[in-house]
């Protein structure tokens, strides 16, 4: 900048008056080329992953003074709120929702976000009823039931995505499978949480332009060696070194593409369908609600409750079927929703192939043995679809290599693409940022640099080894799923090869796998 | 048992020490993992961690010592070098330390002054210095490749470049100038597997205590002289796993927490007999990291600390 261009241009302005000098100063946005600033950790990317880590870093009293910079193209603004506890009020409910295990919550809870959580659009579950498509056979996931049934029954709940068995029962408010809570609603109490924190800057709205190593160490004396620190370009010529470089940057993540770890993985032909439901059922407040999730040869399709009448569609089919799903009216759509839920498989595809009008549901509901279908006696009605809320996105499952390297971290997305459906994938994340927190701990209170590998190696074992071991766990529950006589036909229809390439699931029995 | 009494051998020179213990028949050894200072090279010497000159008597170091640590400076910060053991070991230090300070409650309480002897590349001293409960750490090592490595190191933490934060000194801790008044002394004064490579523990204790401000705690890090030492830290670390370099350890200079005790003791400026005196036994379990383990300091890697008396 004005310092560092010329000693000419660095003398006449010593020979300014100190006032002007200060107001040199003052305009100066940023230091010279040569000496980026020094945070303690930058993190790139204000999701979910990237705000909790902060806010639990604050929360810690060894990491608690870290000089930490947040990074985001996007303006981290809060949304517009709706009145205090007016649960269906004038917003409609958002499409992306997640289910928050009770171990989230409690990690939320923890790092003071969950009191900035708009409690009047969450809405707990306490039950999540799972049948087959084609046989009926139907399994309860109520936690009343969940000190009796053993490990397998156990293990299946974990494979519903949206469910949360994995650490009910030794938690705080064991009585909840789950709280459904919708994104932005999360991301917006971690933002005004984050934004009063001291030593944070926030950098919204700004577009990272590049990331390359520090200077080149001068080859004598005892100056400051940035040669390993990642360096990122911000606008308006700034630059910040990062001790530690924390990558929230998502599926593609500029951090992993800096740090040269690759991410392996594949793409489903797979659609996740999602909308917000209106059903006809009015749910009082306090009235415990549940979860439903019928599997269909394509796939599963699940109800997730929102507070009143309002439940969220998360229904995992095949790419064409979905794109037909979207192109549909919305009368139209609800019929097939309806349908999905309950009709015979064979009733299921034609109408999809055929006609999706509601006197044709009618017509085949009339025809039909709900009970012996499985349907649950409680199982709502869909009357509509929120207009605007249809969308849908491809299930892709990427695991990077390794989730740390010298000065860097990843997590969330950018450690991990789970399907995105029923937010496991958030919850993942939030589990990330809670282990990276507590190893960043231990290692300040070692006094270990916290960019180094050895205050980062007990995250990406702690994290990635789980993600890791799934595959062997698959195995495993594969081998139970054909010892045991009660969920074999349950199993079938899910089949194993579902089983072994759903990134969700593997996600699901990684919990389980880690108690 | 040829070891008369536990106290007396520590005043006998390495070479008398060492013919008691192999008169003894306890030769063996469990590679007391990590190794003080990591060396390498396959230099078979005696070790004396002293200074560049033997010539010196009271002089803590010699040559041979000195240049076995050169030869290994360029592994101190590799974090799949020789010295990874050490690095591993590093936080039960810190542990241990808060251990010691919370027995008198100065825990927390006051900026700690380090004085860290035998620092090599500096993984005790660098970590000390980034606490934010240190004011300052002073770190001192005969053998000039290893500061050297120790100061480049630090160039790459602008936190440890604050002035007087973190200062390394190429110089036996004789030279190190003592402290006007007992105040000015240092609250922890640490020597960190340095013991069992001195040549005479009893006449270079003695010195490193004058460093101690009243009421500051001496802390250390060894391998008992046991079978199990032997086994672990000769034959199995230095000639089976080659996990450090062969050299490393001086079986024979290897000192019970009994002996070192009795020696605190004897020191009248010392308080080994209550809470003042703490030890703290650790095992290396591969694939777990170290772990604190009761008892074990009796035969493999172990902690002490004493405390200077307040009054003296």
């Amino acid at each position: 900048m004005l310092l560092s261009t010329s000693p000419a241009l660095r003398a006449s302005f010593f020979a300014l008056p100190p006032s002007l000098r200060r107001a040199c100063y003052a305009t100066a946005t940023s230091p010279s080329a040569s000496h980026p600033e020094i945070f303690d950790l930058v993190c790139v990317g204000g999701g979910p992953a990237g705000l909790s880590l902060i806010s639990s870093l604050k929360s810690q009293s060894s990491t608690k003074r870290l000089k930490i910079a947040l990074i985001d193209a996007q303006k981290l603004s809060a949304p517009p709120r709706t009145g205090d506890g007016d649960a269906s009020g004038t917003r409609e409910f958002s499409n992306r929702c997640s289910s928050l295990t009770p171990a989230s919550v409690k990690f939320l809870k923890r790092i003071g976000a969950w009191e900035n959580v708009e409690q009047g659009r969450v809405q707990a579950y306490t039950g999540m009823e799972v049948w087959d498509g084609v046989s009926g056979a139907k399994i309860n996931f109520d936690p009343m039931d969940r000190g009796r049934v053993a490990g397998v029954v156990e293990s299946l709940g974990r494979l519903v995505p949206g469910s949360g068995f994995g650490r009910g029962a030794e938690d705080e408010g064991a009585g909840e499978v789950a709280t459904m809570c919708e994104n932005s609603n999360l991301t917006a109490a971690l933002v005004e949480r984050v934004r009063g924190l001291e030593g944070v800057e926030v950098l919204d709205g700004t577009k990272v332009e590049g990331i390359e190593l520090g200077p080149e160490k001068e080859k004598d004396g005892m100056s400051l060696d940035l040669s390993l620190w990642p360096v990122l370009r911000l606008p308006g010529n700034r630059k910040i070194a990062a001790r530690l470089l924390v990558g929230a940057d998502g599926a593609n993540s500029p951090v992993r593409t800096f740090a040269d770890i690759p991410s392996k993985g594949w793409d489903y032909n797979q659609h996740g369908v999602v909308a917000t439901l209106q059903l006809d059922q009015v749910q009082d407040v306090s009235a415990p609600r549940k979860a439903f999730q019928r599997f269909l040869p394509t796939g599963p399709i699940a109800l997730l409750p929102l507070p009143g009448n309002k439940a969220s569609l998360v229904w995992s089919t095949t790419t064409a079927l979905a794109s037909h799903l979207k192109s549909l009216p919305p009368a139209e759509f609800t019929a097939a929703v309806n349908a999905a839920f309950r009709l015979l498989t064979t009733d299921i595809s034609y109408m999809l192939t055929h006609s999706t009008a509601s006197q044709d549901l009618d017509w085949r509901e009339s025809q039909t043995d709900l009970r012996a279908l499985g349907l649950p006696q409680d199982f709502p009605r869909v009357d509509s679809v929120v207009s605007g809320s249809i969308a849908s996105f491809p299930l892709r499952m990427r695991h990077a290599s390794t989730y740390t390297g010298h000065r860097i971290a990843l997590i969330g997305d950018a450690a991990h693409t789970i399907h995105p459906l029923a937010g496991q994938g958030l919850n993942l994340g939030l589990a990330d940022a809670e282990s990276l927190a507590r190893h960043l701990a231990i290692g300040m209170e070692a006094g270990m640099d916290i960019g180094s590998c050895w205050c980062l190696d007990g995250y990406g074992s702690d994290r990635w080894g789980k993600n890791n071991a799934v595959m062997g766990v698959v195995d495993k529950v594969g081998k139970v799923f054909g010892a045991s006589a009660g969920p074999v036909v349950w199993a079938r229809s899910l089949g194993f090869n579902a089983v072994e390439r759903l990134g969700w699931v593997k996600g699901g029995l990684m919990r389980g796998a880690s108690g | 048992m040829p070891t008369s009494s536990p106290s007396s051998i520590l005043t006998l020179p390495a070479s008398i020490r060492s013919l008691i213990v192999a008169q003894s028949g306890l030769q063996s050894a469990f590679p007391r993992l990590a190794t003080a200072i990591p060396r390498v090279g396959q230099i078979q010497t005696t070790r004396n961690y002293v200074t560049e000159s033997t010539t010196a008597p009271q002089s803590s170091v010699n040559a041979t010592e000195v240049s076995h640590f050169n030869t290994l400076a360029s592994e101190w910060w590799d974090p799949h070098g020789s010295s990874r053991l050490l690095h591993l070991m590093n936080p039960l230090r810190h542990q241990f330390i808060n251990r010691c300070l919370a027995t008198h409650g100065g825990e927390n309480t006051t900026q700690q002054k380090y004085l860290d002897i035998g620092c090599g590349g500096g993984i005790f001293a660098e970590s000390a210095a980034r606490l934010a409960s240190t004011a300052s750490v002073t770190a001192v090592d005969p053998t000039p490749e290893v500061i050297s490595v120790a100061k480049q190191h630090q160039r790459v933490d602008p936190l440890l470049l604050e002035p007087g934060r973190l200062t390394y000194r190429n110089i036996p801790i004789e030279e190190l100038p003592l402290p006007n008044t007992p105040s000015e002394g240092f609250d922890i004064v640490s020597l960190f597997e340095v013991i069992e490579h001195i040549q005479q523990p009893s006449s270079f204790l003695p010195n490193i205590l004058q460093h101690i401000k009243p009421g500051g705690w001496l802390i250390g890090s060894t391998i008992a002289r046991t079978s199990v030492s032997w086994f672990t830290t000769k034959f199995m670390a230095e000639q089976v796993l080659r996990m450090v370099p062969r050299g490393t350890h001086e079986w024979s200079q290897y000192i019970q927490p009994t002996e070192m005790r009795s020696w605190a003791t004897k020191e009248a400026d010392l308080d080994a007999e209550g809470i003042g005196w703490q030890v703290m036994g650790v095992v290396y379990v591969p694939g777990l990291g170290w772990k604190e383990v009761k008892g074990s300091e009796g035969w493999g890697n172990y902690f002490f600390g004493v405390r200077k008396n307040t009054a003296t």
